[in-house]
């Protein structure tokens, strides 16, 4: 390589997310608790910045540098966007609930960023090494987020077991890795691609690794039967964090998938989409139908993500560029419904008190008819009714199916999703025809009041115009996929 | 003569015997932590018999990388089970039983 | 049987021993300590595969760093190791079984003919001045620059939180601050309250004089 040829414009944001956060890191020290408010602000604008920065350099084709280990596409480039207005939303979300929980330090938004840039680093690879090192800078973040609230016996107990099972899940896909590596000869997914597409593999070493990757990536996205951690995690960590590890990992995990066994080990399709078909079916199922029984809304919220992550993976069974565009879409609107979510219950909860089960929604509509009308939005949107825009992402990855010929597939996907339209209309129920259990006023920050109700008319507003978004994942997916 | 085979063999022994442990040590969490290490070792090996016979210097470089993500994430996960240690005073698995179901 | 060989079956023997030990050791200081056996006998196998470097970098990193920092927290922390093993030797029969099977199925797909593993041939031996660590070294300041960079956020990372999680204010230290004493002003330490003036009950003063009297 000679430095000369060394072309960092596509990694623009990424080289400035790191450095600006690790000048924020230096800053925060001389900052006392009392200012932390400058911190805060700090990060929005090296999330605007790098937001900016992306935009600048964004072009319609790939571009790989860093000798093939990075890859700059315009999959890349609206996934990242997303993460960093996901990111955005986190922070401000979360601001009040943390400084009443002692958990508004530098630390906090160090971790957060540096996740960030983990997830970026995912969602850019095209080499497994960078892969797994954008994986583990993410993972390493998260852990440490959890475990922040240090003197909560909930948060420590869900952090150990997060990351217990996590790196777990990283050795069973370092497993499959090495496997891949001794049967292509090469960590480059666009190399191992040919290297398979050309028949020069070994196949019992392939599909030996593929099974561990296949369950590794599993249980990194908390597909069934690697679930476990969800529920734990989500009910454990502070919300705050639940809606982080909710939120843009699910964006970056999808296209790290992608990137892995659609870019990677594309010509293996026929053996990975069986694979996936059960992990699907077994979420889709486990998900709903344990979510009907629980009362603790964020285990509620965690196993509807599993279910969620179950018609994700529909669009990737698919196996043809519509179908990943329909998964992709699926993950932005999950992403968007996830953070009305979460965001109501972080603005339900106060200084001493965590919005965690059905009995303190009760009777919301009385409290405040707005937020009321905020989490109506969600629970409808998750629950996939029309006009709002969860059925159409539901309509689209269950459409890719159908295209295939796995009707049964989409009617297995249509009845779960009646199941699961259950408990988020039992939530809707609480809110309007209960009376309050809790009476305590709603005192939410101005600046979070306007971007959570952003966000949730959102979900109305695209609803009407889906075409819209669809055609930009289509054009995303189309232009950053050559090996289809 | 030595052969690809002996070296895989012997990493998937030591990968059954890290899933073993982690599944006997289910309460005992800093045994747990040194399967996790065991299983990474078994990951190290492939990859060096790999490199060794492909003759291509990848996958060294591979666990190189490992290695430092290991160690750190050990770091992070013996810092994990201070915190906890002193919230609970156990680190028995059993005993984490605020979260169910 | 190549002097090769009879190495790789010694080392192996050792190896296998040690990592059992790990996870069946009554104390969890010696399971550490079979660790640090099998890490040192892996270093001897990669030494066999010519990955010098790796091999060194494994003594020096896990024997000499890591595993200092998993004995010092089996020390730091006191735990009661008999009331963790409960139970323990109950499942072994079963969590054996399987074991044996999975190693049975693993070693039987990767020996099968079918896996066709004998078209990998061993490398040519290298030339006794050819340098792995230069090799390596070349690559990851090259090639891999990428993956380098990150490994050092990684690092950051890690201690950022290691810091960050147990890193605490002692309770009991007396540590004061002039500048918060010098600042204190009236209002922050007394309350005045303003209340009626409290009219004793006449059953009160009965029992304080018949106390008085006794």
């Amino acid at each position: 390589m000679n430095w000369a040829d060394l072309n960092l414009m596509p990694a623009a944001p990424e080289l400035f997310l790191f450095s600006a956060v690790s000048v924020l890191l230096l800053l925060d020290l001389f900052v006392s608790d009392a200012k932390r408010g400058i911190t805060y602000v700090l990060s929005l604008a090296i999330l605007a910045v790098a937001a900016v920065l992306q935009l600048a350099v964004a072009e319609p084709y790939a571009i790989h540098t860093f000798s093939n280990t990075f890859v700059s596409d315009p999959l890349s480039t609206l996934v990242k966007l997303a993460m960093y207005a996901t990111t955005f939303a986190v922070l401000v979300y979360s601001r009040q609930y943390c400084a009443d929980r002692g958990i508004f330090k530098g630390e906090y938004f160090t971790l957060s960023l540096f996740a960030l840039a983990g997830m970026n680093i995912m969602v850019s690879a095209s080499h497994f090494l960078s892969l797994y090192m954008g994986l583990e800078l993410l993972s390493l973040c998260l852990y440490a987020l959890i475990a922040l609230q240090r003197d909560s016996v909930p948060a420590t107990e869900s952090a150990m077991k997060y990351f217990v099972l996590g790196a777990l899940a990283s050795g069973l896909l370092l497993y499959g890795m090495s496997m891949v590596y001794g049967a292509t000869g090469s960590l480059e997914l666009a190399a191992v691609a040919k290297s398979i597409g050309a028949g020069s593999a070994n196949q019992v070493l392939l599909v030996f690794g593929l099974v561990f990757i296949v369950a590794g990536l599993a249980f990194k996205l908390g597909a069934v039967p690697f679930h476990m951690w969800v529920p734990d995690v989500y009910q454990g960590s502070p919300t705050a964090v639940a809606l982080m590890i909710g939120a843009a990992p699910k964006l970056a995990a999808f296209v790290f998938v992608l990137r892995f066994l659609v870019q990677g080990l594309g010509p293996l399709v026929a053996d990975w989409q069986g694979m996936l078909a059960i992990v699907a079916v077994l979420s889709m199922a486990i998900g709903n139908i344990t979510a009907i029984a629980q009362t603790n809304i964020k285990r509620m919220l965690a196993y509807s993500t599993i279910s969620h992550m179950g018609f994700l993976l529909l669009g990737l069974i698919a196996g043809n560029a519509d179908g990943y565009s329909a998964a992709l879409f699926y993950t932005v609107v999950y992403v968007l419904m996830s953070l009305v979510g979460f965001g109501i219950l972080l603005a339900l909860s106060r200084a001493g008190f965590d919005c965690e089960t059905l009995d303190d929604l009760k009777g919301l509509n009385q409290r405040n008819s707005w937020y009321a009308l905020l989490m109506l939005l969600a629970m409808f949107s998750m629950a996939g009714i029309p006009p709002l825009l969860g059925f159409f992402a539901k309509f689209a990855v269950i459409m890719s199916v159908v295209n295939i010929g796995l009707v049964w597939l989409a009617v297995f996907a249509v009845v779960m999703s009646l199941i699961g339209a259950f408990y988020y209309l039992r939530v809707v129920k609480c809110i309007y025809f209960d009376d309050a259990v809790d009476t305590a006023p709603i005192v939410v920050r101005g600046d979070m009041k306007l971007l959570l109700s952003v966000n949730a008319v959102a979900l109305l507003v695209l609803g009407a115009v889906p075409e819209r978004l669809v055609a930009l994942c289509v054009e995303a997916m189309k232009q950053s996929l050559t090996v289809l | 003569m030595l052969t690809l085979t002996h070296f895989l063999v012997l990493a998937a022994i030591l990968f059954a015997i890290s899933v073993l442990g982690i599944f006997l040590n289910r309460k005992n969490v800093i045994v747990l932590l040194m399967a996790i290490e065991l299983m990474l070792l078994a990951v190290n090996f492939n990859f060096i018999a790999f490199s060794h016979y492909l003759s291509d210097t990848a996958g060294q470089i591979f666990v190189f990388f490992i290695l430092t993500v290991a160690a750190a994430e050990s770091a992070i996960g013996l810092a994990i089970l201070v915190v906890l240690f002193r919230n609970l005073n156990t680190i028995n698995v059993e005993d984490l039983g605020s979260l169910k179901g | 049987m190549s002097f090769q060989t009879v190495v790789f079956y010694v080392l192996s023997a050792i190896l296998i021993f040690a990592s059992f030990r790990v996870i069946t050791a009554k104390n969890p200081v010696h399971a550490a300590l079979y660790l640090v056996l099998a890490f040192f006998t892996s270093a001897g196998h990669w030494l066999l595969l010519q990955a010098e470097f790796l091999a060194i970098a494994l003594v020096l990193v896990y024997v000499g760093a890591v595993m200092v920092l998993f004995l010092f927290v089996v020390m730091m922390l006191d735990i009661n190791f008999e009331k963790l093993r409960e139970g323990f030797w109950r499942h072994f029969p079963l969590a054996g079984t399987v074991g044996l099977i999975m190693v049975a199925e693993m070693a039987l797909i990767l020996m099968s003919p079918e896996a066709s593993l004998d078209q990998f041939k061993a490398a040519a031996p290298l030339a006794a001045d050819a340098s792995n660590v230069k090799e390596l070294g070349r690559q990851i300041y090259t090639t891999y620059l990428l993956p380098f960079e990150l490994a050092a956020f990684v690092l950051l990372v890690a201690i950022i939180a290691a810091i960050g999680l147990t890193q605490r204010q002692r309770k009991d230290t007396k540590f004061i601050d002039p500048a918060v004493q010098v600042k204190v002003r009236r209002d922050d330490r007394v309350r005045i309250v303003k209340m009626d003036a409290e009219k004793r009950a006449v059953a009160d003063t009965d029992v304080v004089s018949e106390e008085q009297q006794a």
